[in-house]
């Protein structure tokens, strides 16, 4: 048993070139997703005609199926299709592009149903009490629901974004040259595949380590009214400011 | 209306492949439960040290995208088992990998919600089982797990549902479940009605997990309907 440690720096340093891709992938789709994501929470909470039963159906169809069905099918599908409307420049579409597709679609079923539950947990009262003081209520809704919910959605939100990079490792089977597939290239010349996962392996274990340290000083950020407010110790940073430093409360 | 019909042809083709995949995601909930309950055992015994690997484990666990762990465990395991135990497993079935590597998978996510299940019930159902005479074994047998196990159902189908979206990765090492005899047939057809036999496949994980959900409804009003009784 003994791992091929020149291998794994060479694939270490080509795989490298593969992180901005992962990382674009999962940004695109977070990003497009988001919006998307709140407007479909907003249409199942309040039930609006019509459209509610079919968001319903594609949140149910999205979560109950596995994303390599998804990817498989979009791209299947998508390049015929588009060869209709404009005709041969179908085919060369770069790929990446069906991998937007596919991540978007999928993490949008996941954050509906992490806004609707976000939203559900703010309190009616707050809705009511910022239309009694004659906000309307589509400012109720940006400046007092939203920010709320926002607080309660985050630690899903990062549940949900964890879950989209561990799952944009399946963009190689669409030829988006990320990671993976960087990796599984360079291995398959010696057939030392073990020691390109583990590279591989480590290098999703950073990302996703530095989105849940993201995610964890963006909580840290809007949560700072629910804190009770520290006293800080009693130094003075200012000596010539005519403010005391405050003392200590016990 | 063409596609329909050719839609509900390629589920009959793909029917047959589907006991691989329910194979593998039952093994390994299975295996994957106990490893789970082992390591929520863990995480709350007194050592530092067991609590502190436990959680180093599950944290890691959760960062590691699914094909990379089948891959790790798929090419890793036959290196380890020469090296160190000097065993050729290299002629193993492909299956039992991949469920070595879905119970790897699935142990974390339901180790943190039966941790979470257990610690969601309060401390004086523990100390007011102790107090009427039961063993510490009974009190957990008779009076937490029932409890804890209705905390834990919505979560712990949640974690299967995925688990079996996971395991639609098994045809990356070679096994031949739903996903690659869709691919299969997909290449019989010199890649035509492609995007209808992926559909096909599609389907049938819905059901698989609609059915899941409708169990668990199932299963939570029952146990609603249980505890009314008791209240009236």
């Amino acid at each position: 048993m003994s791992l091929n440690t020149d291998f794994m720096v060479k694939v270490a340093q080509t795989a490298i070139q593969g992180v901005p891709v992962t990382l674009q992938i999962v940004l695109v789709a977070l990003l497009i997703s988001l919006p998307i994501g709140v407007l479909f929470a907003l249409i199942r909470i309040y039930r609006v005609k019509g459209l509610q039963r079919l968001v319903q159906f594609y949140v149910s169809l999205v979560r109950g199926t596995p994303i390599i069905a998804q990817i498989l099918i979009v791209y299947s599908a998508f390049p015929s299709l588009l060869n209709m409307i404009i005709g041969k420049a179908a085919f060369s579409i770069n790929p990446i592009y069906y991998a937007y597709i596919v991540f978007t679609f999928n993490s949008i079923a996941t954050l509906t149903e992490v806004f609707r539950s976000a939203l559900q947990t703010v309190d009616k009262g707050q809705m009511e009490a910022g239309l009694m003081v004659g906000m309307q209520p589509r400012q109720t809704f940006w400046r007092i629901i939203l920010p709320q919910a926002l607080i309660s959605a985050l630690p899903n939100i990062a549940n949900a974004t964890l879950y989209l990079i561990k799952n944009s490792s399946l963009a190689f089977i669409m030829s988006v040259k990320d990671i993976t597939a960087i990796a599984k290239t360079e291995a398959a010349f010696n057939y030392n595949f073990l020691e390109a996962y583990l590279v591989v392996w480590v290098y999703y274990l950073i990302i996703c380590y530095g989105a849940e340290i993201i995610f964890y000083l963006f909580e840290r950020y809007f949560s700072k009214y629910r804190r009770p407010i520290k006293n800080r110790t009693g130094f003075n940073w200012f000596p010539f400011s005519i403010k005391q430093p405050k003392l200590e409360q016990k | 209306m063409d596609n329909i019909k050719l839609i509900i042809n390629f589920l009959g083709q793909l029917l047959p492949a589907i006991n691989i995949t329910l194979i593998v995601s039952l093994s390994s909930i299975v295996l994957g439960s106990l490893l789970g309950l082992l390591l929520a055992a863990t995480r709350l015994s007194e050592s530092i040290v067991l609590r502190l690997l436990a959680g180093v484990y599950v944290s890691v666990i959760r960062a590691t995208p699914a094909i990379i762990m089948i891959f790790v465990v798929y090419y890793g395991m036959p290196m380890v088992f020469n090296g160190w135990f000097h065993t050729n497993i290299d002629g193993w079935n492909r299956m039992y990998f991949v469920i070595i590597a879905l119970t790897v998978l699935f142990s974390a996510p339901v180790s943190e919600i039966m941790r979470s299940a257990y610690e969601s019930i309060a401390k004086g159902q523990m100390e007011a089982g102790l107090m009427v005479g039961m063993t510490p074994f009974q009190t957990f047998y008779r009076i937490i797990l029932p409890q804890a196990f209705v905390v834990a159902l919505p979560n712990f189908a949640n974690s299967v549902v995925n688990l079996l979206k996971e395991g639609a990765l098994t045809f990356t090492i070679g096994v031949v479940d739903m996903v690659a005899k869709a691919q299969m047939i997909v290449a019989n057809n010199s890649g035509g009605f492609a995007w209808q036999t992926y559909c096909a496949l599609a389907l049938i994980y819905w059901v698989i997990s609609l059915a899941i959900d409708k169990g668990l409804s199932l299963v939570e009003k029952s146990y609603q309907a249980k505890r009314k009784t008791i209240a009236v």
